[in-house]
């Protein structure tokens, strides 16, 4: 069994280096599968947005990780909200064009494991699916018990989730 | 210990912080009116005059928002949009060049949009 950390050292996981400027403190992490790095390294950079809006959706995942990592909310009021239970511990995160499935090993830990695009998830409905991925990837994982945050409440897997 | 980035140029990275930014200040003041004086998209929407799914869309990021548009939402929540374009400057001690972030700040009456000197990150 292993820590987060020392699965990294072994390659079994990759961290997301979030590029914060050099004035600011990373407090939320995220660490990827090597499914999910590899989608993020040969999937993410070609596709376009299905909304047709400047972003990129490479650009939104940045974007998305310059604010999850930084110890700004996540979300403001009702309406945007940019991370969901699916159960079992399953989280995705979310921007306008796509969906990262993982869970939290802890709170501000995240393990990514897969990722698409919501309207290739939404038009095959594909979140069931991805879910399981990520519940079977995290029990073949060596990860220390307990391996993932329980329940549905984002305060209980990221800090300063909303703003008060 | 290996981590990977994503892969955008620098250029592209500060243009989708800067607009996450925007969003994210036009979210926050949204909410903060809502909190304070019950204002809501519907209430935005009709003074601007476009259905409410259009400014839920834009506020959301399912939609571009325009300069324009974010001056029309600042007025409508009672708030005045300020972009500043201060030179940027080397920091003592910065080994690389200088480039640009562009930081956003709003208080109760005003939305700042102010470009700051920051120090880049050693490759």
């Amino acid at each position: 069994m292993a820590t987060v950390v020392e699965l990294a050292r072994q390659g079994k996981l990759f961290k997301l280096d979030p590029m914060l400027d050099s004035h600011q403190q990373e407090f939320r992490v995220l660490y990827a599968s090597p499914r999910l790095k590899k989608w993020i390294d040969e999937t993410l950079p070609n596709l376009g947005s299905t909304w047709n809006i400047e972003l990129a959706p490479a650009e939104q995942l940045d974007g998305f990780m310059a604010t999850y990592a930084s110890d700004e909310p996540l979300m403001f009021g009702q309406g945007f909200k940019p991370l969901n239970h699916l159960g079992q511990g399953v989280w995705e995160l979310k921007t306008a064009d796509l969906r990262v499935f993982g869970w939290f090993s802890a709170r501000d830990w995240f393990i990514g494991h897969a990722a698409d695009t919501t309207d290739r998830i939404k038009q095959h409905n594909l979140y069931h699916g991805y879910a399981g991925e990520v519940v079977r990837f995290r029990t073949h994982l060596d990860l220390d018990e307990p391996k993932f945050v329980p329940g549905d409440d984002p305060n209980a897997v990221v800090s300063n989730f909303d703003y008060p | 210990m290996p981590s990977f980035q994503i892969s955008i140029t620098p250029s592209r990275r500060e243009a989708a912080r800067f607009v996450t930014r925007v969003r994210r200040s036009i979210q926050k003041a949204l909410a903060e009116e809502n909190k304070k004086n019950g204002l809501t998209q519907s209430d935005i929407a009709r003074t601007i005059g476009v259905h409410r799914s259009v400014i839920n869309r834009e506020i959301r990021g399912y939609k571009d928002i325009t300069l324009g548009r974010v001056a029309e939402l600042a007025h409508a929540m009672g708030r005045k949009p300020v972009l500043e374009l201060p030179e940027v400057l080397p920091r003592p001690g910065a080994n690389t060049e200088p480039r640009a972030s562009v930081k956003i700040s709003s208080t109760d009456d005003t939305a700042e949009l102010r470009q700051e000197p920051t120090q880049q990150r050693a490759a």
